[in-house]
């Protein structure tokens, strides 16, 4: 399963909110779609599943043009709602076959995510009776129980505890191992880091970096190095400017070209008492900041 | 299509789960069939009542005439059966007393055969009293003048009482018969759209706002998501008013003896068949592309708060076509020019064409025009509401300008 967007364009009145995006994800593995507030993220995705239409380009779907009427989407969309004054269980069933499910299919996959994400006690109650946690777990189900080939996951950790979390993450990682497409959008950069084989950063409607998110680490110079030590103060006397000390009391170590780096680890090893040394990769969270930021917009205008 | 008959269900289920919904239903159903028993209720008090008679109010006369005393007492006796009515010489003080301690409830004190004072302690909107001892004094002055002028008093009254034979033939409707089905069915109309195009207006602002069309929206097509909220709730509206008139047609039949002498009510339940069956198409119809716009209207809104005001445009143009059917009906010229133009636009045609049909004889191509016209109209308003629906639904924060919407359905 492939699913791919080609260079497509969005303006809304004057307004042009999505400028040449494209993208491609794979199944059996989950993709990261990155963006400040309002970088098209959201218009992206509503597009992907036909809300409206794209000014110009196309989304394909193992390499055709995708049939909307074949692929199916799970959507858990950032902005949370069902109807609060319907009983949970009426309303997924009736959300399960809109999507297509026969009564009978719809009635068994709704038991079985209510059981699977321990909802089941609720299951008669109305919707504005749970915690908002409660409700997100319902809203899950929404996306999932129609068994679709596409999940759409929005800021799906927001308003989870550590428990629920981790039952997502179970839950996410299953669909994952299903081989279907998981398309996540979140700024919590930890969660994308341990899902999300390839991410895309979108900046002002623009695909800023997009790629293999092992490939872009990779990518970065390898000419930095960081040191734990108790003898810091020691070091940085040693080596001057080209050493500093990092917020986490963690030493960066930045050399003139990463040939370097052999030598110096070495050099510190033999001469410090040294309790870590490894070369300095950024976080997604670093990069992120990089390409989603006000300096890199202005830095590429 | 799959996706359209889970919405209607969903949609029609949710009608009925509402208990306030119920609730009124129940409320109207019992009202009515208390009105249509009535007749047999009070009917088996008066049995009850029958062995003695109930006494009647007292009316006093006091002739001052000096002149056919036995005439007048005849007459005013013939004239107010539902009075007991008493002759007597009192003075007008002794009258006025009598009237205010209640022991009489008025007093004629006749000064002439042309004048009189009518004594009343509390003057009824309907009292007619006045307007009868009119014409009892008048027939008595014209008697005894013509008794006067030399005729025999069999002459006089044979003259005064004669009778005139006249038929009517009517060759098209009978406007008093067909006015009071009339006037129910376009009230009834008028009711209906309102009350459930404001539902289906607030019915699209709560999914909006709570956001759950979010996800409705990315499951299932407007279109779809539209038309199964109209038929839904024109289905609910539909069901509303066959179980009020049908348990009021139920109940009237069961106690029609009952209702013999009030020719308004049976002629509300003397509907033709064909008139029926014009009724229901345009009452569906005519909800429909009102529905339709209330829809749309509610998908511009971003509160539930916006509503009332959103709407206005719509309720209004539907107040001013329920005026001027009212105000024709009432006139009792139903084909005037305003109404045949009326009973060709789609937002009137309803009700304006069918109160021609029913009170007036409407060419069959005209009809058909009309219908034609109007289904025309409720698929077109129907797909452009989808499309505003569409837009709107996902428009959140400031007002929409109806410039912008416009924008956005070319965009669409």
């Amino acid at each position: 399963m492939k699913l791919e967007i080609k260079n497509i364009q969005k303006s809304f009145g004057e307004k042009q909110v999505l400028t040449g995006i494209s993208l491609s994800a794979e199944g059996g593995k989950a993709f990261g779609l990155l963006g400040r507030n309002g970088a098209g993220k959201t218009t992206t995705i509503r597009i992907l599943m036909d809300v409206f239409p794209a000014d110009s380009g196309e989304v394909f779907f193992d390499g055709s043009p995708i049939d909307y009427n074949k692929v199916q989407f799970g959507y858990l969309p950032e902005e949370r709602g069902l109807y609060p004054k319907k009983k949970i269980l009426d309303q997924l069933i009736y959300f399960a076959e809109l999507k297509g499910l026969s009564r009978k299919a719809a009635v068994a996959s709704v038991h079985y995510w209510l059981e699977r994400l321990g909802m089941t006690e609720y299951r008669t109650k109305r919707l504005d009776t749970l915690s908002k946690g409660n409700q997100q777990k319902i809203q899950l189900i929404t996306a999932l129980a129609h068994d679709p080939q596409i999940v759409i996951l929005d800021e799906p950790f927001s308003g989870l505890d550590p428990v629920n979390a981790k039952l997502l993450k179970d839950v996410v990682k299953e669909e994952i191992a299903k081989g279907k497409i998981v398309l996540f959008s979140s700024h919590q950069m930890s969660y994308i880091e341990e899902f999300c084989d390839s991410i895309a950063i979108l900046n002002q409607g623009q695909i800023v970096l997009s790629g293999d998110l092992h490939t872009i680490k990779r990518n970065y110079p390898r000419n930095r190095l960081v040191v734990h030590s108790e003898q810091r103060e020691k070091i940085k006397s040693v080596l001057g400017s080209e050493c500093t000390v990092q917020e986490n009391g963690t030493l960066m170590i930045t050399l003139q070209s990463p040939d370097e780096k052999q030598g110096m680890m070495k050099m510190l090893t033999d001469k410090f008492d040294i309790d870590e040394i490894k070369v300095f990769e950024p976080s997604l969270n670093d990069i992120f900041v990089e390409y989603a930021g006000e300096q890199y917009k202005e830095a590429t205008v | 299509m799959k996706q359209f008959a889970k919405i209607l269900k969903f949609e029609t289920k949710n009608y009925f789960a509402n208990k306030v919904f119920l609730g009124v239903t129940l409320f109207l159903v019992a009202t009515i069939m208390v009105v249509m028993f009535f007749p047999r209720i009070t009917q088996s008090f008066q049995r009850d009542d029958a062995e003695q008679p109930a006494e009647l109010p007292t009316m006093l006369v006091v002739n001052d005439t000096q002149q056919d005393n036995a005439l007048i007492e005849e007459s005013f006796t013939a004239a107010f059966e539902d009075y007991q009515v008493i002759f007597s010489n009192d003075r007008v003080e002794e009258v006025k007393a009598k009237i205010m301690s209640e022991q009489v409830e008025c007093a004629f004190v006749l000064e002439s055969l042309t004048s009189y004072t009518y004594y009343v302690n509390n003057l009824s909107m309907y009292d007619s009293n006045s307007l009868a001892a009119d014409a009892v004094l008048q027939n008595i002055y014209q008697i005894s003048s013509m008794i006067g002028g030399g005729m025999t008093p069999e002459q006089a009254q044979g003259i005064l009482s004669v009778q005139i034979q006249h038929s009517t033939e009517n060759l098209g409707k009978d406007q008093i018969q067909n006015f009071f089905y009339t006037y129910i069915m376009i009230f009834a109309l008028y009711m209906v759209i309102l009350l459930y195009g404001q539902m289906v207006a607030t019915n699209v602002a709560t999914e909006k706002s709570s956001r759950a069309m979010e996800l409705l929206i990315t499951s299932a097509k407007p279109v779809s998501m539209m038309f199964g909220k109209v038929i839904s709730s024109c289905i609910a509206g539909l069901i509303q008013l066959v179980a009020i008139f049908g348990s009021a047609l139920v109940c009237f039949n069961l106690n029609k003896d009952y209702w013999a002498d009030n020719p308004m009510i049976s002629s509300i339940f003397d509907m033709p068949v064909d008139l029926f069956v014009y009724m229901l198409i345009f009452f569906i119809l005519g909800f429909f592309i009102y529905a339709f716009m209330y829809g749309a209207i509610g998908s511009t809104a971003s509160k539930l708060e916006d509503i009332n005001t959103s709407v206005m445009p719509i309720t209004m143009l539907f107040v001013i076509a329920f005026c001027v059917v009212m105000f024709s009906m009432a006139s009792g010229n139903v084909d005037t020019v305003l109404m045949k133009v009326c009973s060709f636009i789609p937002f009137t045609s309803p009700m304006a064409m069918f109160t021609r049909l029913a009170m007036s004889t409407v060419p069959i191509y005209e009809v058909v025009i009309s219908i034609a016209i109007l289904i025309g109209s409720v698929i077109g308003v129907g797909v452009i509401s989808a499309k505003i629906y569409r837009v709107g639904v996902l428009l959140y924060g400031t007002t929409l300008k109806l410039s912008s919407i416009l924008k956005a359905i070319k965009r669409a």
